[in-house]
């Protein structure tokens, strides 16, 4: 069948660059305008392995010669619907770069495509050829396209015509593509490129949660594990849902054992304080619990100066790291921020009480508006103090759990003291920051409880110079 | 079959056509010259039918300068490109993709040869996920080249990190002074412990003059290190460097070009 074509057409030349020395045409790329795009359509309205060329052909074109280039492709089939769109579109770029002596770089608005010299010797001399060869190739490898047209566009005119045509359809689909969420997929996607400096880290990417180190999106993840699924990146089955809204599950949980060596069974991903997500040490931005206000501050790598708790983000990344579960403490990727089940089973956005100034500005859209004023940076408070006072001035929403935090406080007022929650002791740094790492670490949990702390230590070893214990200075 | 014993069969099929696929790495200490010398055989191999890579991997050097190539934008520019974008991009953009795009931008083509610069090192973020990515396209990128020559550094940094696997032959080049073959030795001991599978280690010794000349070879003797050759020491070179003037201007007939072909013909490039 193949040998219909003057190029050999073979997965063993993806790959092949076509040097600037070896080129016949250069079409689209860095330097000219192009796209891919593939669309549904009815099965009556196309006409099985039909090509169009609006514009010059190949053997119109000089030799080092640069143009523009559109490839539009028309899909049908019983199976075929929007949805696929993006994911044959994808294909182009491999079946092309099976034809031996054509190199396509990028996808959509950036493709880039060269042609060798040695194709054009060989007979190549038309884009029907190329077209044809493609066509054949998403019939064969997806069988569920039954008809398929193509037209292809070097008009530079009709180029631009057809691209902004196309970007209207991209825009479209990346909306539908936000808007896909965990509860639309039956698999996550894990990942263990950090293992190697966090061993017991789980990383685990959904549709609403973002790598810590912000690189990897659930789509990252999804193409990675279909190119090698024995990589670094892999499927994660969902299993049975535990905790909608703590995000845990039976297939997360069950990974988590493996990849944690029997350290983590549980993994909620949308908690802070109940099993939360282990923290690599890659994360773009850890997030601390302040007890002092019930809430949760944020600061990311690139905020050289003190969070409201005296402490600096290397510090607190220092503590987190590791790839350990440590509660009070949360690493997260930017994208986080903008994902709908942020902390949700913390109380979300109403939960977050202090970021710098510049991380607020890159994320401003995604907070919700009434609490973007409410939220306060390095400008409006330096300290715990000011911090309480400003949240209250501004009745930022995390108020309201200290009014029900009093009451219950007053309540059973007999043993406060060993509840430091309750206390508004402004003196102490909020979590014992000096605990050498590896050591599970339960900052106080039982907000406002009379019952005081539980601290439980597993498998401690604990090594301490010296401790200096003195009395209140009166 | 497996790509690594296939490339090594000499001949092995890439790409429907013949190619020998090497790649060598040019290491030494600041100040011998290195550049001087990986310009020197860059030269001397594109005048022969081989395609040729020839990349920048040492942030201080001036591989470019030294060829007479204007460089744009780097490796290093591009993976700090995909980490400033990469939130802006359409969620199920293929970053593989994007990031193999970009660096064929800042790949310079020069006629029998190109020019890759990884420029900038990282900064404090996270680059486990873009390295990974690089790796997968320099692998590719790599393919496609009879030959790859590497200037880096004495510290190795990108064989290290793996984003340049699969060194065959290493290449050392030392000046007169004994601290530049005991810098050999450590980027013996370097490689060593970082597994990098080389194949052949070399030792080039540059500057050489005919006083010098005896020692040098009785240090390498006493390191059990193979001089592969000695680029003597030559005026006009030394004076096309103090000028700043690339050395694709070097007369073919000088010294040093000479001592380089030599040393080209014993590695069979």
């Amino acid at each position: 069948m193949a040998n219909e074509f003057p190029f050999e057409i073979s997965p063993m030349f993806e790959g092949e660059r076509v040097r600037k020395d070896d080129m016949f045409v250069e079409l689209a790329g860095p330097k000219s305008r192009g796209f891919e795009l593939v669309k549904a359509a009815g099965l009556d309205e196309i006409e099985d392995g039909r090509f169009t060329l609006i514009g010059p052909d190949i053997s119109q074109m000089q030799e080092g010669s640069r143009h523009p280039y559109a490839m539009i492709y028309r899909i049908a089939g019983k199976l075929v619907e929007p949805d696929l769109e993006a994911i044959v579109e994808r294909r182009n770029h491999d079946f092309q770069n099976y034809i031996q002596g054509y190199m396509h770089l990028n996808q959509r608005y950036d493709v880039w495509v060269r042609i060798n010299k040695d194709a054009i010797k060989k007979g190549l001399k038309s884009f029907e050829q190329i077209a044809k060869a493609t066509m054949m190739l998403f019939k064969n490898e997806l069988p569920f396209i039954e008809k398929i047209e193509a037209i292809y566009v070097t008009e530079p005119e009709e180029v631009e015509k057809q691209r902004a045509e196309a970007i209207k359809i991209y825009e479209a689909r990346d909306a539908r593509t936000r808007g896909l969420h965990d509860e639309d997929v039956d698999v996550f996607y894990g990942c263990t490129l950090c293992q190697s400096f966090a061993p017991t880290n789980v990383c685990v990417v959904t549709p609403d949660r973002i790598s810590l180190c912000g690189a990897i999106n659930w789509f990252d993840g999804r193409a990675a594990a279909k190119v090698d699924p024995e990589g670094p990146q892999f499927a994660i089955p969902k299993g049975e849902i535990i905790d909608e809204k703590g995000g845990e599950y039976s297939g997360v949980n069950e990974k988590a054992v493996a990849l944690s060596g029997g350290e983590y069974s549980r993994i909620k991903i949308h908690s802070f304080f109940e099993y939360p997500h282990t923290s690599c040490g890659c994360f773009e931005v850890v997030g601390f619990y302040v007890p002092e206000v019930d809430g949760i501050g944020w600061v990311d790598r690139d905020f050289s100066g003190n969070a409201p708790n005296g402490l600096a983000f290397s510090t607190m990344a220092g503590q987190t790291g590791g790839g350990k579960q440590i509660i009070g403490f949360l690493g997260v990727g930017v994208n986080y921020f903008r994902s709908p089940k942020f902390i949700q089973a913390d109380g979300g956005w109403n939960r977050v009480v202090w970021m710098p100034k510049n991380l607020r500005e890159k994320i401003k859209a995604d907070i919700p508006q009434e609490l973007v004023d409410k939220l306060p940076t390095e400008e409006d408070v330096s300290d715990l103090k000011s911090l309480k006072d400003y949240l209250e001035k501004k009745q930022h929403p995390v108020t309201k759990l200290w009014k029900k935090e009093e009451a219950s406080a007053e309540a059973e007022s007999s043993d406060g003291d060993a509840s430091q929650a309750g206390a508004p002791a402004w003196s102490v740094p909020a979590p014992a920051m000096n605990l050498p790492a590896g050591m599970p670490m339960m900052p106080p949990m039982q907000l406002g409880g009379g019952e005081g702390v539980k601290i439980v230590l597993k498998n401690a070893k604990i090594t301490i110079d010296r401790i200096v214990l003195k009395g209140k200075e009166k | 079959m497996d790509f690594n014993t296939a490339k090594h069969a000499k001949g092995a099929k890439i790409f429907g056509k013949y190619s020998t696929m090497k790649v060598i790495a040019i290491t030494g200490k600041g100040g011998t010259g290195k550049t001087a010398v990986a310009g020197m055989l860059i030269r001397h191999i594109t005048k022969g039918n081989k395609t040729l890579l020839a990349i920048d991997a040492d942030p201080d050097s001036n591989l470019p300068d030294v060829l007479g190539v204007k460089i744009g934008k780097t490796i290093g520019d591009m993976r700090e490109f995909m980490l400033q974008e990469r939130d802006k991009m359409p969620p199920d953009t293929n970053k593989e993709r994007v990031l193999e795009s970009k660096v064929y931008e800042v790949l310079t083509e020069m006629p029998h040869y190109d020019l890759l610069v990884m420029g900038r090192p990282e900064g404090s973020g996270c680059y486990c996920f873009a390295n990974n990515l690089l790796r997968g396209i320099m692998d590719r990128i790599l393919k496609n080249y009879d030959l790859t020559i590497i200037d880096t550094a004495a510290g190795l940094e990108h064989l290290s990190r793996r984003i340049i696997r699969d060194v065959d032959e290493l290449l050392v080049v030392t000046d007169g002074s004994r601290r530049g073959l005991q810098t050999a030795e450590r980027i013996r001991g370097l490689a060593m412990s970082l597994n990098l599978n080389v194949k052949k280690m070399h030792v080039i010794a540059n500057k050489v003059t005919p006083e010098n000349r005896a020692r040098i070879e009785e240090y390498a003797r006493e390191l059990k290190m193979d001089l592969v050759g000695v680029v003597p020491f030559d005026e006009t070179l030394a004076r096309f460097d103090l000028e700043g003037r690339p050395l694709a201007e070097l007369p073919e007939d000088s010294a040093a070009m000479k001592g380089v072909g030599e040393i080209a013909k014993r590695l069979g490039l």
